[in-house]
Order: C-alpha cells, then structure tokens, then sequence
C-alpha cells in the first residue's frame, strides 16, 4: 500500500471541496487528475479499437466498451464534474463514428463519467473490488440512458429484448475487464482511504 | 661423435645394399611430414586471414548489399501474397460491378464502435458520390443501405440490423414479404398464409428505393407456419458473408436521389409491396 503523505491527503481534501456540489463523500481513491494527452491518447486507441473490432469480440451479443471504462477510471480519479466533462466528450467521439445514434451517445456516457464519478464518492468504493460491480452498473446505466435517448430523438431500438441481453452481456464483459485491470495494473488508482479517517 | 657417424653410416649403407628406406629414412620423413603439415596449415590461416584482411571491405559490401536484397525481396513477397489474397476479392468487386456499371466501390473502414448498430462504415462519402438511401451491394447479395452520409465517409445499415427493412420475394413463387433484420440474421415477415414456402428457397429483392428487383437476399433456412395466423414468416440465412467483407458496391438510385431529409431506418419507400 502507498505511503501517503500529509501533502496527498491535502489535496485530495482540496480536490474534495472544489468538487463538492456534486460530492457528498470524500473520495474513496487519492485523486490525482492524469495527464491530458495520456488520457487523449488512450481515448483516441479504445475508439479506435471498437470501431475497427467491436464485431470481432462481440460475445453473445454484447461487445465489452473500452470508452466506458476509460470514462469511469477517469471520473473515479477526477472526480464527478470532470467526468461528466470527459464523459461528454467521449460520448461525442463515439456519435461520431456511429453515424446513426444522433447525440445519444453524448449524454449516455457524460451521465456515466458523471455516475461512475459519484460512486467512487461513497461507501460502496471502499473497497477496490466494489468497483467490479460498479462498472457494470455504469454500463447498464448507460446503455438505458442511450436508449431513452434515441426514444427522445424518435428513433427508438428495435428488438429491446435483443438489446437488454446485449446490454446485460456488454456489464459483464466490462466487470470482467476493470477486475482483470485491478488485478493486473493496481497503479491505475492508489488510494488507501486515510483521509476518511 | 665418431661411433655415431659411423653408426648412421653403416645404417644407410645398408638401407642402401637391401634397397628399403633406412630407419633413419623412416623417421626424419615422418617428422617432416607432421611438420609440414604443420607449417602448411599455419601458412594457410595466414594467407586465409591476409586474404580475409584484404578482402574484407568488399565482403562486406557484398553482405550489405545481399542483406538488403533480402529485404527487398521480403518486401515484395509480402506485396506478392497481399495481391494474391485480394484476387479473388477484386475479382468479386469487378464482377459486382460489372452488374451495375454505374456502382462506387468502396472500402468498409469501421464498424459500429459499440456493436449496438449493425452498421458499417465506407470510406467514400458525399465527395466521392455517395447519398443517403443508396444500396450497398456485393457479388453475393445485397450488403445494406447508407444512412448517414459525410464529405468523406458513409454509414451503412446492414440488412441484419433490427431497423433494417427490405421488400423482399421468394423466388420460386413470386411470394412477397418483408425482409427484416434480427441483429445476426433475417427474417421474412408478412408472408401469405398460401405461400408454400421450403427451406432452400432464395429470397431475392423486390423492386425499392434502394434496390433494384432480383438482387439476393439469402436463402430460407426456417419456415415458421403458425396455425390462425394472418401471415408466415421464414428465417432466411444472407448471401452475403459479413464477417469476411472488405470490398463493396454503393448503388446509384433506382429512382434518382432521395429528398435531402433526415435519413430513414427503414426501406418502406418500395414501388411495390406485399399483397
């Protein structure tokens, strides 16, 4: 477990208080905001990746969703508002290279950045691995919220039922990344909650 | 010393009367023998390793320059196979093509990134002469209609997604229906309950927006024939092979272009339809 010093508990009280309108909690992980063009670049990689194999790794219906991950890891490190803001962006992105999704996309992942980013502010981030299960509600989150957005644009999904089992395929693949990703790479969040403390 | 020469002497002299090699004979050659072979090998490395100094700015050259015809040749191996492989895929573009002359090929770059649409992306667009409701076709059948269209790019539906709809008719007996994706395959829907529908039968195009008559659909791999039902409906197998895709044909319009209108998730602009 890291050391934490009384300069990263400082800050991640600072960090804390200038998010705190949409924070009730104090974060569960020491945040500590990643480098822009870090964050750019593995946006601009998992696009990539989905638009060019997300039929090829597609079990059961469902595709894991490398953008909601990267959108939930950032908000969990940043914080609510920043990942609302990320998740705006990326969401954007990938209306983009859909082509048909209109802005549905958009809002469904600026919600998760902004869900994902909020979890992480409660008790149930306390433990990393509660984090296996909250990436698979922000992905069902998500999904639902795409779907109510292409309700609103009249373009509603075909198929729900077709679309629910994806949508349940697509949280599972997700959990099953972000607790490979735990496992393999704990550098991706430190935090030893010392300064709930 | 006197004993000793007169010793060698008596020994040659009578090598010499019996006509054999003395002893003495025997083992000076065979000293010299490995001695010789001795200085033969050694001044043989020496010449070898001279002529090795001397000859070695042009052998390395000659390395260098085999090395780099390695590469070229692995290069253009490489390009060699690549054509090999894209033979059969030119030739199938060609032929689809050939069936409609006026046809944009186009590359498929993209897929949709979260699998939700199935959907593909072209990298030709607006710029290259692409317009929404334009049908997507192969050798092997139709591929889909373009949705959305940029300067630079298109968005296909395929005729599996669940929004996709096709006039459609079975062949054998000119049975209308409609074509309805199920994410994966297709259906026929609104079949007349007189259809005497097989498993085999080739669904092909009705005459549409987007398509002309006759392009394959697939084949009927299910019937479904529910008692007090108004219509039947069959699971039809594509034609086209979507997992293996990389080339295709963007149709002009049958009709001429569409209205400049958000675009349509449906093909229900068809001439004709189901009875």
């Amino acid at each position: 477990m890291p050391v934490r010093t009384s300069e990263d508990i400082a800050r991640t009280r600072a960090f804390w208080a200038a998010n705190k309108p949409l924070e009730t909690h104090a974060p569960a992980y020491t945040p500590d905001p990643p480098v822009w063009w870090h964050v750019a670049l593995a946006l601009a990689v998992a696009l990539i990746l989905q638009a060019t194999f997300a039929p090829f790794v597609t079990f059961r219906g469902g595709a894991p969703s490398l953008v909601t991950l990267l959108v939930a890891w950032y908000a969990v490190r940043t914080g609510s508002l920043r990942g609302l803001a990320f998740g705006l962006i990326a969401g954007t992105c990938e209306d983009a290279l859909a082509g048909s999704s209109g802005v549905a996309w958009t809002f469904a992942t600026g919600l998760a950045g902004l869900a994902a980013g909020r979890l992480a502010r409660t008790w149930l981030a306390d433990t990393k691995l509660a984090l296996v299960p909250g990436a698979a509600a922000v992905t069902l989150l998500r999904y639902g919220a795409f779907a109510i957005g292409m309700q609103m644009q009249g373009r509603p999904l075909v198929l729900p039922l077709e679309h629910l089992h994806a949508a349940l395929w697509q949280s599972a693949l997700d959990a099953l990344l972000t607790f490979v990703a735990l496992q393999f790479a704990p550098g991706l969040l430190r935090g030893d909650l010392a300064h709930r403390r | 010393m006197v004993i000793v020469t007169a010793l060698i002497a008596l020994i040659q002299l009578d090598a010499a009367k019996s006509g054999k090699p003395s002893i003495l004979a025997v083992a000076v050659g065979s000293s010299a023998l490995y001695v010789q072979s001795a200085v033969t090998a050694a001044s043989s490395a020496l010449r070898d390793a001279g002529s090795g100094l001397s000859d070695a700015p042009r052998l390395a050259g000659e390395n260098a320059a085999l090395r780099a015809r390695n590469r070229e040749l692995a290069a253009e191996n490489a390009q060699l196979s690549e054509a090999l492989a894209e033979v059969p895929d030119a030739r199938a573009i060609a032929r689809a093509q050939a069936l409609e002359p006026g046809g944009v090929v186009a590359s498929i770059i993209g897929y949709d990134p979260e699998n939700v649409f199935r959907q593909i992306t072209l990298d030709r667009g607006a710029n290259g002469g692409i317009a929404p409701d334009q049908g997507v076709v192969t050798e092997d059948g139709i591929v889909g209609r373009v949705i959305a269209v940029t300067p630079l790019e298109s968005t296909v539906l395929l005729v599996t997604d669940g929004a996709s709809k096709v006039p459609a008719v079975v062949q054998r007996g000119r049975w209308w229906g409609i074509a309805t994706g199920t994410n994966g395959r297709i259906r026929l829907q609104y079949v007349s309950q007189d259809a005497k529908l097989r498993v085999g039968d080739t669904v092909v195009t009705g005459e549409g927006r987007s398509f002309h008559a006759g392009l394959a659909i697939g084949k009927i791999t299910r019937v479904d024939h529910p008692e007090g039902a108004l219509y039947q409906t069959a699971v039809v197998e594509p034609a086209v092979p979507f997992g293996r895709l990389s080339h295709v044909v963007v149709l002009p319009q049958p009709h001429g272009p569409a209205p400049q209108t958000a675009p349509r998730l449906d093909d229900s602009g068809a001439s004709a339809g189901p009875p």
